[in-house]
């Protein structure tokens, strides 16, 4: 009997390709939480500073002052950065587990029926977030794969070469699957409201860290 | 000689492309395993489930990068370091040498890498890789220089950014003149005001109201706002994961977001907020973490009696 590799792979797509998209989008979201690490300080700095002013103006309040006092403010900013993370993973990278393939024409076919469906951006907010996520996502691997053979190689354009394949397999084959499946769950999902308070600053902390 | 027809090279490619997707899957994954806060959940919770010793940092530690990881106390100062000297002392300390081994060493890869924080990042990662992240990265920043390396780095990017961090804290000055005395010092005391056992996150420093107080390095303010527990208080941002707070102040300097030279008067000093009378509260954080500014310092000011707050 002939060991056919390529059947084996081909039969386990249903376990890989939905975790790949997972790790992709929650790649993607961490480059862009970390990039903006110091702007989310920047914020928890002033929100804080405006409630130390509140709270300390009467003596049974002063002691919330100390809640986030100064020890804890740089702890607390980048809790709120992992807060907002994990959030975005299980808002856009956490639905990617259920993704199950197509043929490409009827996955495009089927996005162009939602899309035409749909009435509300605020629909589209999850797909879009995804979109650009996943596009950070594939940046910061490409990044790290480069990196890696750069530094295991030492030869400049293997590694160039390296980066660029896993890009454009990146953007090629893994990020349009994310952004269909988040097509065909996003504009059904609830919250969509929340869901756009998390996920524009993060649509624009990715393009950021696509810099 | 036959040629295949197109079709066929088509139907060769599509049958390969489940080996690539999976290349690219795993790729994903280890991206998302060693970079990711995310990953770094699921590896502690598989090592909790399985018995072992998780490899992953604490969660808030994948920020900045990697950098923001708070280094261990730095051995006590014999003698006044010279600005030039800081490097190799920051180096010293987490390598545990003598500042003057590393020194020679780290002023020639200074010159060859164009700076300090490359010159850092090559002693602890390697040479190869500190010129590969200068190739690479947007600017000299340690943060910036880390992002261009791979995951698996992280170990060394986090040595490096102590060192960094202990050499900006060694850089630093005082902020009153040498001769105020400590009212407080740093560590466990018991509250003058609310009792019971406390950390003093920083030094009291006694000051007649309406001293000037001086930034103790260049920086950016990061806050300079007003509240009834600290009072006018002014918090610098140095870099490298350094900040240093000023509170109890009678009057601000600085407002939010502007650059400070070392020397540059901040403040002048009063008893605004929680007080039992004038005085700095003067604080140093690494990584988000207070340390004894008295650490970083060779000649210690005189302690008085009493405790302040």
């Amino acid at each position: 009997m002939r060991w056919n590799v390529e059947e084996r792979v081909r039969r386990i797509r249903w376990v890989f390709l939905p975790i790949g998209l997972c790790a992709l989008v929650a790649v993607g979201a961490h480059a862009a939480a970390d990039v903006v690490g110091d702007r989310v300080l920047w914020l928890v700095d002033r929100v804080d500073a405006f409630f130390d002013w509140i709270w300390s103006a009467w003596s049974f309040t002063a002691p919330l002052v100390d809640v986030v006092g100064l020890t804890q403010r740089t702890w607390f900013a980048r809790a709120v950065a992992l807060v907002w993370e994990l959030l975005a993973d299980a808002l856009i990278a956490v639905p990617l587990l259920g993704y199950t393939e197509r043929e490409p024409k009827e996955e495009w076919n089927a996005s162009r029926e939602i899309l035409r469906r749909v009435r509300s951006p605020l629909r589209l907010v999850r797909p879009a977030a995804t979109l650009l996520v996943a596009v950070a996502g594939a940046y910061s691997i490409a990044r790290a794969v480069q990196g890696s053979v750069q530094l295991t190689l030492h030869v400049f354009w293997i590694a160039w070469l390296a980066r660029a394949v896993t890009l454009i397999g990146l953007l090629v084959l893994l990020s349009p699957r994310a952004v269909f499946r988040s097509l065909e769950h996003g504009p059904g999902a609830r919250y969509r409201i929340p869901a756009a308070v998390v996920l524009l600053p993060l649509m624009l902390a990715a393009a950021l860290s696509l810099r | 000689m036959r040629t295949r027809a197109p079709s066929m090279e088509l139907a060769s490619l599509k049958r390969r492309l489940p080996f690539a997707e999976l290349l690219l899957c795993v790729l994903c994954l280890w991206a998302a395993w060693y970079r990711t806060p995310a990953g770094a959940l699921v590896r502690s919770i598989g090592a909790w489930i399985f018995g072992t010793r998780s490899s992953a940092r604490p969660l808030l530690a994948y920020f900045g990068a990697g950098t923001l990881v708070p280094p261990r106390p730095p051995p006590i100062l014999t003698g006044p370091i010279p600005p030039a000297q800081v490097l190799a002392y920051g180096a010293g300390a987490v390598l545990e040498v003598s500042p003057a081994e590393v020194a020679p060493r780290l002023r020639e890869l200074s010159q060859r890498l164009g700076s300090d924080d490359a010159a850092l990042l090559a002693t602890f990662c390697g040479e190869d890789a500190a010129r590969y992240a200068v190739d690479q990265a947007r600017s000299s920043a340690l943060d910036d220089l880390a992002r261009a390396l791979p995951p698996h780095s992280e170990a060394c990017v986090g040595q490096a950014a102590q060192a960094a961090m202990l050499a900006g804290a060694y850089a630093l000055g005082w902020p009153l003149p040498e001769s105020v005395r400590i009212t407080s010092p740093f560590g466990v005391r018991e509250h003058p005001m609310l009792g019971g056992n406390r950390l003093h996150t920083g030094v009291d420093l006694a000051v007649p109201l309406g001293t000037p107080v001086r930034a103790v390095g260049a920086g950016i303010v990061r806050r300079a706002s007003s509240d009834g527990i600290n009072g006018r208080i002014v918090i610098l941002d140095h870099g490298r994961g350094v900040v240093t707070t000023y509170c109890h102040n009678d009057a601000l300097l600085v407002h939010d977001g502007q650059r400070v030279e070392k020397g540059q008067i901040v403040a002048r000093s009063g008893k605004s907020g929680r007080t039992t009378g004038p005085h700095l509260h003067y604080q140093i954080d690494l990584a988000g973490d207070p340390v004894d500014p008295l650490r970083f310092r060779a000649q210690h000011p005189k302690t008085a009696s009493g405790a302040t707050d």
